[in-house]
C-alpha cells in the first residue's frame, strides 16, 4: 500500500523539495501551508506520516502537533518535527507534545528519504 | 535535485579531480600503509565527492560513497589497518565510482560494499578480540501511540547482523495498571563485534534512548574466543579472499522431501500466526499486536527464503528436450532446430517437475503433426528446418511457456468436424476460435486412427490439460494456417503460499490472490442494481466487464449501498468482482479442493483464516475468462 | 456388486463379525466399519461453496486440513431435517480419484461402535425402501433392528463421475 505523508511548512520551495523527494520515493504527499491547515487535512484524511516545520502563521508546529495528537486517530501516526540548529528548547517540546523525532534544518534529499524509510519501515 | 547546467558542469570538472586524488592517494597508500596525511587525504576526497555529488542529484553515487566512507573512516579512526585487499577493493570502488559519474549502473556496487564491509567487520573484530557486545532496547512507554515501531529498530539491528533478539517481559505491571497504550516490553540482542556508533545511531533514529549497551568490553580486554571455538577470526586478507556471500562452493544438496516438509511447516506456521494476529487485533493489547506482528514478521521472512529456496530455473528441464527434439528429428526425419527463450526463469520446484512431461508431449505433438516435411517446406518457401521455440517469461505472478512452432498451424475445420464427430460440441454450436483449437485438449478427441508411432504413446493432451489445471494454470492456443501453432501455458510462480485479499460477500468470506489485484473501486450506484445492463464499467477510459459475486454464488439477501469492485488481470485481460466488502491483505497457505469439489471453477483452492474457518480462494483466470466470455456473448 | 477389495468395505475380524460405529440418518439407521473413521467431531462452522452439489456442500476445517462435509441423505434419497444437538460428523478416509482423502460425513446421531455379524448381511428388499440398491452393501441386525450399510466407494465414485443427479443446473451466471 502506498503510504501518504502530510508534509507542512509555510515556505513553498521546501514544500516542494520535500514533496518532490518524497513522491519520487513512492509516497503520496499531501501538503498543508500553515498548523490549521494541516489539522483540517488531518481530520479529513489521517496521512501514514507527518513532517511539520516550526515557525508558521495561524498555528505552529507545536501547537498543531497538540491539536493533533488531542484527535482520538492520531495514535500511532509519527510526526516528525523539522527545526534549525538553534531550536534545542524547541526540539524538547515537540517531543513532549507528541512528535517522535526532529530534523535538523537544512537537510538534503537523501537525508530526508533516509529518517522517512526509518519511520515508515 | 538541483536542476542548473553550469553548476553540473562545475560538479563534473570538480569530481574528476577529486576521482584522480583519490586515485593517487590510494595508490601512494600501498607503500605508506600508515601513513596518517594520506589516509585523512583519502577521506576527505571520498566526503567532498559525496557532499557534492548528493546535491548535484547523483544520488546512487552518494548513497555508494556513503558506505565506502565508512569503511575510510575505521581506517582513519585506527580500528582498521591499510592492507592489500583493502586497497585492491578501494581502487575497484573508484572505478565504480567513474562508472557512477558517467551513468553507469549502481549494480556492481553491492558486492563491493558487501566486500568493503566484510574486511571492515573482519578488521575491526580481530583489533577488538571478536567479542560481541550485549545491548538491552527500552523504548520509551508512549512510543506506539507516537507512530515508532519496535519492529523497524529491530529489522535494523537485524541487518547490522544482531543475533539473539529476545524480549523481555519482566516490565510488565500488573494486570489492573497496565495500560494497553503503553509498550512495556524490553528486548535484548547481541551485536556482532565491529558494529560503528554512527551505524546504531541510525538504527535507532528517533530512538536514542531506548538504547542501552550492556556488555561493551574494551578493545583487547575479552577473551579471544579462538582457541574455545577452533574457530579464528578471519584475518582481513582471508576475508578478502573469501566474501562473505556463499559462491558455488559453499552449495548444500538438500533433498527436495526435506523441502517439502520444510515447506508444509512453513505453512503451519502461517496458519498460526494468522490466528495470532487475529487474537491479537481483537484483544486490543499493544503489547500482544507488537509481539504478533514480530512473529508475522519472522513468518513472513521464513516463507519467503523457503520459497526462494524451493525456485528453480527452467534450464533444469531444458536438457530433456534437447534430447527428446534431437531423437525426434531422428526418428521423423525432420530437420528440427530447438530454441529456447528465458530458460533463467525460476519456477517453483513442483510445478517445473511437473511440467516437464505435458511440454515433452506437446513437443512430440508439434514435431510430429505441426512440422512439415523439408521438401513440403522448401516448397512452401520455408526453411527446409523446421524451429520448435520453448520461451518462458514472467508475467505479474504467473509465469508464461510458450511453445510455438513454424509448422503448418492447426486445420480449424477438421478440428470443428472432429469435435462434431466425437460429440464434443453440437453441430450448430459456434465457437470462438481460441475455444475451438482447445476441443484438441478434451479427452475423446484423439482417435486410434490418428494416433501414431510418436505422439500417441504416454500423456495425451487431455493429460496435458489436467496437469496444468491441477497446477492452476491455464492453456491458450493460438494458430495461423501455414506458419505454426503456439500453446501458452499460464502457471502461477508457485503453489504453496501467497498473499491474499480477504473480501466479504453475502457474510461469506472469500480471498482474492492479491498479485492478480489491480485496483479497487467503488462501484457507481447505477450499477448497483443487479439486472442493471450493460455489465460495464468505465476505469480509466477503459471498459472492464463485472461480475457480480452474489449473483454467481447465489447468495440469499440484498446487497448494502457500498460495494466494491475488485478489478482483477489475467495476462492482458481483466474483469471487475463486486464483493460487499473488503477485510484485508493476509498471507493465505493453499489448500487444495479435493477431488469432490475439482468442477467448481470458480475457486482454486480454500485456506484456513485466522479463526479458523475455511475461505475459497477464487481463480482469477477462471473468472476473467468467464467474464470475457459474457461480454462477448452479449456483444452478440 | 463388486469384490469387496475396497477400503470402504468392512473387513471381517477373528470373531467373524465387523466393527461398525452406527448412525442415524434421515431417521433410519445406517453402519459404517470403523477401519476407515478417524474421529467424530461436534458440528464445526461450514463454508459453504457456491455452486456445488447438495452432496458436497460444503467445507470445514479438521486439525488445520480443508475437509469436504458430504451428506449421504442425498444420494440415497432421505428426507434432510435440519440439524439439531445431536448432529455429528465422522471423520473417514476414502480414496478418490486414486487421491488418499479425508472428508466429513454428517451424521444426524451416532450411536455406538458395535460388532455386525457378516453372515447376517441380507441383500437389499426389491420393494418396501427407496434406496438406489448400488448404493448399498446390505442390510444388517443391531438391537432387534434393521441397520443399513452404505458403499460409500459406490456413492463416491457416482459423484465424481457426475452421476449423482446432485449437479445444480446450469445458471446464466454460473461458471461450469
Amino acid at each position: 500500500m502506498q503510504k501518504t505523508i502530510l508534509v507542512v511548512d509555510d515556505s513553498p520551495s521546501v514544500r516542494r523539495m520535500v514533496s518532490m523527494t518524497l513522491k519520487g520515493a513512492g509516497f503520496a504527499v499531501v501538503e498543508a501551508d500553515d498548523g490549521r491547515a494541516a489539522l483540517a487535512a488531518a481530520e479529513r484524511s489521517l496521512p501514514d506520516i507527518i513532517i511539520t516545520d516550526q515557525n508558521m502563521p495561524n498555528l505552529d508546529g507545536i501547537g498543531f502537533i497538540k491539536a493533533f495528537r488531542a484527535l482520538p486517530q492520531s495514535a500511532g501516526v509519527p510526526v516528525i518535527f523539522l527545526s534549525t540548529e538553534t531550536e534545542d528548547a524547541i526540539k524538547a517540546q515537540a517531543r513532549a507534545v507528541g512528535a517522535i523525532g526532529w530534523m535538523t534544518k537544512p537537510f538534503n534529499d537523501e537525508k530526508l528519504l533516509s529518517v522517512v524509510k526509518r519511520v515508515a519501515g | 535535485m538541483i536542476d542548473d547546467p553550469e553548476g553540473q558542469a562545475l560538479f563534473e570538472a570538480e569530481a574528476r579531480q577529486l576521482t584522480e586524488s583519490l586515485e593517487a592517494g590510494l595508490l601512494a597508500l600501498r607503500s605508506a600503509t600508515g601513513d596518517r596525511a594520506l589516509i585523512d587525504g583519502v577521506f576527505r576526497d571520498l566526503h567532498t565527492l559525496k557532499g557534492t555529488g548528493g546535491m548535484f542529484g547523483h544520488a546512487a553515487l552518494a548513497a555508494f560513497l556513503h558506505d565506502f566512507e565508512t569503511a575510510f573512516e575505521a581506517v582513519r579512526d585506527g580500528s582498521l589497518e591499510v592492507s592489500g585487499p583493502l586497497i585492491e577493493l578501494s581502487l575497484k570502488a573508484h572505478d565504480h565510482v567513474l562508472s557512477l559519474l558517467a551513468g553507469g549502473s549502481p549494480e556492481p556496487g553491492e558486492q563491493l560494499l558487501a566486500d568493503l564491509g566484510a574486511l571492515r567487520r573482519a578488521g575491526t573484530a580481530a583489533a577488538e578480540g571478536a567479542a560481541p557486545r550485549r545491548i538491552r532496547i527500552r523504548f520509551a512507554p508512549d512510543t506506539l501511540s507516537l507512530g515508532g515501531v519496535p519492529g523497524i529498530v529491530l529489522d535494523g539491528l537485524r541487518e547490522l547482523g544482531a543475533t539473539a533478539i529476545r524480549p523481555l517481559i519482566g516490565d510488565l505491571p500488573p494486570p489492573a495498571a497496565l495500560d494497553p497504550a503503553e509498550l512495556h516490553i524490553a528486548w535484548e540482542a547481541e551485536l556482532p563485534a565491529g558494529i560503528g556508533d554512527a551505524e546504531l545511531a541510525e538504527v535507532f533514529l528517533f530512538h536514542e534512548e531506548a538504547l542501552e549497551i550492556l556488555a561493551d568490553p574494551a578493545p583487547g580486554a575479552a577473551q579471544p574466543p579462538a582457541e574455545e571455538t577452533g574457530a579464528a577470526p578471519p584475518s582481513a586478507a582471508e576475508a578478502a579472499a573469501g566474501p562473505p556471500r556463499p559462491r558455488d562452493g559453499a552449495m548444500m544438496r538438500v533433498s527436495a522431501e526435506r523441502l517439502d516438509e520444510m515447506m508444509d511447516r512453513v505453512g503451519e506456521l502461517v496458519i498460526a500466526e494468522a490466528r495470532l494476529a487475529d487474537l491479537a487485533a481483537r484483544s486490543g493489547d499493544p503489547q500482544l499486536v507488537a509481539v504478533a506482528e514480530e512473529i508475522q514478521r519472522l513468518a513472513t521472512g521464513m516463507r519467503d527464503t523457503t520459497m526462494s529456496i524451493r525456485m528453480t530455473p527452467i534450464a533444469s528441464i531444458i536438457g530433456r528436450f534437447r534430447r527428446l527434439v534431437h531423437d525426434l528429428s531422428q526418428a521423423l526425419g525432420k530437420e528440427i532446430e530447438l530454441r529456447v527463450e528465458g530458460e533463467e526463469t525460476e519456477l517453483d520446484k513442483t510445478v517445473i517437475e511437473m511440467l516437464a512431461d505435458p511440454i515433452m508431449h506437446l513437443m512430440r505433438n508439434a514435431a510430429d503433426h505441426g512440422l512439415e516435411s523439408a521438401e513440403e517446406r522448401r516448397a512452401m518457401g520455408k526453411p527446409g528446418t523446421g524451429t520448435i521455440t520453448v520461451r518462458a517469461q514472467y508475467s505479474g505472478a504467473e509465469v508464461l511457456i510458450s511453445l510455438i512452432d513454424d509448422g503448418r498451424g492447426l486445420d480449424a475445420a477438421r478440428i470443428r468436424a472432429r469435435g462434431i464427430e466425437r460429440g464434443l460440441i453440437g453441430p450448430e454450436e459456434e465457437l470462438a476460435q481460441g475455444d475451438l483449437l482447445k476441443l484438441i485438449l478434451e479427452p475423446g478427441f484423439s482417435t486410434a486412427a490418428q494416433v501414431t508411432e510418436l505422439s500417441g504413446r504416454g500423456v495425451g493432451m487431455d493429460v496435458v490439460k489436467r496437469t496444468i489445471e491441477q497446477l492452476r494454470g491455464s492453456i491458450e492456443i493460438s494458430s495461423e494456417p501455414g506458419h505454426g501453432a503456439a500453446i501458452h501455458l499460464r502457471l502461477p510462480l508457485t503453489l504453496a503460499i501467497i498473499d491474499g485479499l480477504l473480501v466479504e460477500v453475502a457474510g461469506e468470506r472469500y480471498t482474492i490472490p492479491l498479485a492478480a489485484v489491480e485496483h479497487i473501486i467503488e462501484l457507481p450506484a447505477e450499477k448497483a442494481e443487479a439486472g442493471a445492463a450493460p455489465q460495464l464499467l468505465n476505469i480509466r477510459g477503459k471498459l472492464v466487464p463485472f461480475l457480480r459475486l452474489r449473483q454467481l454464488f447465489r447468495s440469499d439477501g440484498a446487497a448494502g449501498p457500498h460495494q466494491k469492485v475488485v478489478v482483477v488481470m489475467s495476462g492482458e485481460l481483466r474483469v471487475g468482482l463486486t464483493v460487499d466488502q473488503i477485510i484485508g491483505s493476509s498471507q493465505t497457505v493453499i489448500k487444495q479442493l479435493s477431488p469432490l469439489h475439482a468442477t467448481q471453477k470458480t475457486f482454486s483452492g480454500a485456506t484456513i483464516l485466522g479463526d479458523g474457518t475455511v475461505a475459497l480462494i477464487l481463480d482469477v483466470p477462471q473468472l476473467v475468462a468467464f467474464g470475457q466470455a459474457r461480454e462477448e456473448r452479449e456483444a452478440a | 456388486m463388486t469384490g469387496l477389495s475396497s477400503s470402504a468395505r468392512p473387513t471381517a475380524d477373528a470373531a467373524g463379525g465387523r466393527d461398525m460405529v452406527t448412525f442415524r440418518l434421515g431417521g433410519e439407521l445406517l453402519a459404517l466399519p470403523t477401519g476407515i473413521l478417524r474421529e467424530i467431531l461436534e458440528p464445526v462452522r461450514t463454508t459453504r461453496v457456491p455452486n456445488a452439489p447438495d452432496f458436497a456442500p460444503g467445507l470445514i476445517n479438521v486439525r488445520g486440513a480443508v475437509v469436504p462435509l458430504a451428506d449421504l441423505r442425498v444420494p440415497l434419497r432421505m428426507p434432510r431435517p435440519p440439524a439439531d444437538e445431536h448432529t455429528r460428523i465422522m471423520v473417514v478416509e476414502l480414496v478418490l480419484n486414486e487421491i488418499p482423502s479425508v472428508v466429513g460425513i454428517l451424521a444426524e446421531r451416532v450411536h455406538e461402535v458395535t460388532s455386525i455379524d457378516d453372515a447376517a448381511l441380507e441383500d437389499l428388499p426389491g420393494v418396501g425402501t427407496t434406496w438406489p440398491p448400488q448404493f448399498v452393501i446390505g442390510i444388517g441386525r443391531w438391537q432387534d433392528s434393521f441397520v443399513m450399510l452404505p458403499d460409500l466407494d459406490a456413492i463416491f465414485s457416482a459423484h465424481l463421475a457426475g452421476e449423482s443427479g446432485a449437479q445444480p443446473t446450469s445458471g446464466k451466471d454460473c461458471l461450469p
